[in-house]
């Protein structure tokens, strides 16, 4: 009889592995991990070589001199010259970017909030930004000062990193977010059917007919969910590797960047999605199991999905740095650990936190889980 | 041999108002089962049979009072007094995505029976029950009919002591209730002892040797069916029920 548990869980993997709709969580969910980092490097790809003849059709309400069109053609602005009727024609014919009328010595330009009009006039700006620089140096000329010199009061250098690491960085960052959000989801149905579905089916009674503990019951159904969430997690982990490799080579986005795992940062991920999915198993079958329905339980289950990404993500737009402290608190110390994997900045110590606070919160929760498989309310609620 | 004594269940609803407010669904219950005996649980819908029998078969704690099964207890020999029972309800649904075959391995494996012992058993039960043509089938594919014998079929695999059959023939078709009257008759020949809640007189006068009548959680009759008749100087349980609750059925 002490073998009950593993009895109860090879009752549920095979209930599990039969139910389509189970193994289409599991398995079609890591999925979508492809086609979102293909598809975000594919946009941010073109973003990044946006060229200026993509956004740099500006049109001048205005004559221009020589040294003006110059500077606009070494620019790469493709310049329309005409009246302020004939221009503003020209841009609701969606013919032009962005228009600029002058006034005296005030230029002002023209357009919609558009994604176009921004870069256009982020490329106007630096147009007049060089005809300011240009009048400048001939006004100091005329009054016979060096205006090179001028010039160099002050120096200001850049050091960048590449804008091409940036858009890497957040695209791997979001693949890995989203193996979190893919773990949550395939552990959502099984812990589903396993406590609310079996509820409604009748068959849990069935179940607490025989000579097994409620322990052995819960204990039972927690492993397979939580082996469903870590095979989703695993599969979603090896999906991502293989397709940033593959974006490696398809998009310019990414020369330079070296996105593939050391082995050593592969077995970090992995444990971080195991620890993952023990707790966000453990967490679904705890609320699943107080609901009467399935749709109840569902509906109980859907603030989590996004529980379990929205740390992630804020901790990622503020920049949140993993620490001690942090590596205590569940959810976000998963996304900050997988941060460092990726960025090969790991410290064991976090780790070794992160894997106390989850076995920590996995014990109250079966704890919890076991005490509510005894109550009445839980079992026959319906 | 059973013996429930002064068993209560005491559970909490909401009333009219949506306070919350106390219930006896049972209110001191006591009866014995001998082996070899059919007990009758008779009593309308709500009478407090279900969770009579929930007790007994170890899903409900009471509130107060004893269940022994010979010398074992609730709750500390909750483990091996489920070994010897078998209950099976309306309530109690099987496994659809399993064949009735690995239904009852599953079930021989939780009843602490050994592998070899349960094909054997599988085997037996398959051909008394005549379940061999749809044996290896998912049970989700099974007629209604078909069902009801693999749920009698597993009640079978770890050869309880005691069965506790709660309106197990309710909403069958009479060709599917008969398959458990049968089992039923043939289960007492062998020595079991079974309790059976049911609300259709009939049935119990036909196959119980004792009844209980219960009405609003308490025993208002308890005997055989003839001695129930010739204390209420009636003709058959259902006229006796009557004659035993005043002639109106109570709403609770």
């Amino acid at each position: 009889m002490k073998n009950n548990m593993f009895h109860i869980l090879q009752k549920e993997l095979r209930e599990m592995f039969r139910d389509k709709k189970s193994l289409s969580m599991m398995l079609i969910v890591p999925l979508m991990i492809p086609l979102l980092v293909i598809g975000m490097s594919a946009l941010f790809d073109k973003e990044s070589n946006k060229k200026a003849e993509d956004y740099g059709k500006i049109g001048f309400c205005y004559d221009l001199s020589e040294v003006e069109e110059n500077l606009a053609s070494t620019m790469g602005i493709e310049v329309f010259q005409g009246t302020l009727e004939e221009i503003q024609e020209k841009y609701n014919q969606q013919e032009l970017d962005l228009y600029i009328t002058k006034e005296d010595t005030t230029y002002t330009f023209h357009g919609n909030a558009g994604e176009t009009t921004s870069y256009a006039s982020i490329l106007a700006t630096s147009y007049f930004n060089a005809y300011k620089e240009y009048l400048q140096n001939e006004y100091l000329t005329e009054f016979g000062i060096d205006a090179s010199k001028v010039q160099q009061i002050l120096t200001i250098e850049e050091d960048f990193v590449e804008q091409e690491n940036f858009f890497a960085n957040y695209i791997t960052t979001y693949a890995f977010l989203f193996i979190i959000m893919a773990i949550t989801i395939s552990a959502t149905y099984p812990a589903t059917d396993a406590t609310a579905g079996e509820k409604e089916r009748g068959t849990l009674e069935t179940l607490l007919t025989f000579p097994i503990k409620s322990k052995d019951i819960i204990i039972g159904k927690f492993l397979s969910v939580s082996l469903s969430s870590i095979i989703t997690g695993l599969l979603s982990l090896g999906l991502t590797i293989v397709s940033l490799y593959f974006a490696n080579d398809m998009f310019t986005l990414y020369e330079g960047v070296d996105l593939m795992l050391s082995p050593l940062a592969l077995v970090f991920a992995s444990i971080t999605i195991i620890a993952y999915s023990f707790l966000i198993s453990g967490l679904c079958i705890a609320i699943a199991s107080r609901s009467k329905t399935f749709k109840e339980a569902q509906s109980a289950l859907t603030p989590i999905t996004f529980i379990s990404f929205f740390p992630g993500m804020i901790a990622f737009m503020i920049h949140l740095e993993t620490t001690t402290v942090l590596s205590l608190v569940p959810f976000l110390n998963f996304t900050l650990l997988f941060d460092d994997i990726v960025s090969g900045s790991v410290n064991y110590l976090h780790i070794l936190l992160m894997l106390i606070s989850t076995i920590v919160v996995i014990t109250i929760v079966l704890f919890v889980i076991i005490r509510q498989y005894k109550s009445e309310k839980v079992l026959f609620s319906h | 041999m059973l013996s429930v004594r002064n068993l209560k269940k005491k559970f909490v609803r909401l009333d009219e108002k949506r306070r919350k407010c106390e219930f006896y669904a049972d209110n001191g219950i006591s009866f014995d089962a001998k082996s070899g005996e059919v007990i009758g649980i008779l009593g309308a819908n709500g009478a407090g049979k279900t969770t009579l029998l929930r007790m007994i078969a170890g899903i409900l704690e009471p509130t107060e009072g004893s269940i022994q099964f010979d010398e074992l207890r609730y709750p500390e020999n909750e483990v091996e007094i489920k070994k010897n029972i078998a209950y099976l309800s309306g309530n109690t649904k099987i496994y659809h995505s399993l064949s009735p075959y690995e239904l009852l391995m599953m079930c021989a494996k939780l009843y602490g029976v050994s592998k070899e012992e349960a094909i054997k058993r599988a085997k037996e039960i398959s051909k008394v029950l005549n379940m061999d043509s749809f044996l290896y089938n998912r049970i989700e594919n099974l007629s209604t009919g078909q069902m009801q014998r693999v749920n009698i079929a597993r009640c079978l695999v770890h050869d309880p002591k005691y069965y506790i059959l709660d309106e197990a023939t309710s909403g069958l078709d009479i060709i599917s209730s008969q398959i458990i009257l049968e089992f039923i008759k043939k289960e007492r020949e062998k020595g079991k002892t079974i309790l059976y809640s049911t609300h259709y007189m009939e049935e119990a006068e036909n196959i119980c040797d004792r009844v209980v009548m219960i009405d609003q959680g308490i025993v208002i009759e308890e005997g055989t069916p003839k001695e129930i008749l010739r204390r209420t100087k009636t003709s058959n349980l259902r006229d006796a029920f009557f004659t035993l609750i005043g002639g109106s059925i109570n709403e609770k």
